[in-house]
C-alpha cells in the first residue's frame, strides 16, 4: 500500500513531531508510515484522515498484487 | 488514579516487600525452613526493587510530565506494540527450538534421563500453551 502522508504533511506546513504528537503516536512510526516501511492500523489510518479532513483512500492508496 | 497515589502505593508494595524479607530472615525465620525463607526474601526483595523503581519513575514523571506523556506514547505506540509483539514471538519460537536441540545435546552427551525429558516435556508444554493460545485468540479475534 501506498500513501500521501509525506506529501500531504509537507504541503500543509506540519513538522513530523507535531502530527506525531497530535495522533499520540511516536515519530517514528510518522517516519515509517511516510517511507512505506509500515501500514497503519484501520484506527491510525481514520485518525490520520481525521486529521487531515481528508477520506482515508485520498490519503492511502491500496494496489492489488497483479496475478 | 492520580498518578501521586499510583506512585505511593508502589511505594507502599516496595516497602511491604522488604518487610516481608527482613521477617522472613529474623523473627519469622523460626517458622520456616531456609528454603521457604529463602523464597520469601527473593520474592520481597523482588518486591522491594519493582515498588522502588516504579516509585522513582512515578516521581520523574510528576516533575516531568511532557516527558512521561511523551513515554506513554512511545509504550502505547501501535508500531512499537507490533515490534514488541513480534519480536517476543520470534525469541519464544527460537528459544522453543532451542529446547530440542538441548534434548537432542543432552542425548548426545549422554546426560541423565530426566535432563532429555525434561527438555522435551518444556517443548511439549509450550507447544501445548501456543496451541491453547491460537484457539483462545481464534474465538476472540
Amino acid at each position: 500500500m501506498r500513501n500521501r502522508l509525506e506529501e500531504i504533511r509537507k504541503l500543509r506546513g506540519i513538522k513530523q513531531e507535531e502530527l506525531a504528537s497530535a495522533l499520540e503516536v511516536s515519530r517514528q512510526t510518522i517516519g515509517s508510515l511516510e517511507n512505506g516501511r509500515y501500514n497503519p492500523s484501520i484506527v491510525l489510518a481514520f485518525k490520520i484522515a481525521r486529521y487531515f479532513d481528508m477520506a482515508i483512500e485520498d490519503i492511502f492508496i491500496f494496489e492489488e498484487d497483479p496475478l | 488514579m492520580k498518578p501521586s497515589v499510583k506512585a505511593n502505593l508502589y511505594l507502599a508494595l516496595g516497602i511491604l516487600g522488604l518487610a516481608a524479607a527482613v521477617a522472613a530472615r529474623t523473627f519469622l525465620s523460626a517458622f520456616f525452613n531456609d528454603a521457604q525463607s529463602g523464597a520469601v526474601i527473593g520474592v520481597g526483595a523482588g518486591l522491594f526493587g519493582f515498588g522502588l523503581a516504579k516509585w522513582l519513575v512515578g516521581r520523574w514523571g510528576e516533575k516531568n510530565p511532557d516527558l512521561m506523556k511523551q513515554n506513554e506514547i512511545e509504550v502505547k505506540d501501535e508500531r512499537n506494540q507490533l515490534i514488541r509483539s513480534k519480536a517476543q514471538a520470534l525469541s519464544g519460537e527460537v528459544l522453543h527450538w532451542l529446547l530440542m536441540a538441548g534434548a537432542w545435546t543432552a542425548i548426545f552427551f549422554n546426560a541423565p534421563l530426566w535432563v532429555t525429558l525434561a527438555f522435551v516435556g518444556v517443548f511439549v508444554l509450550k507447544t501445548i500453551l501456543d496451541i491453547l493460545l491460537m484457539a483462545y485468540y481464534q474465538r476472540k479475534m
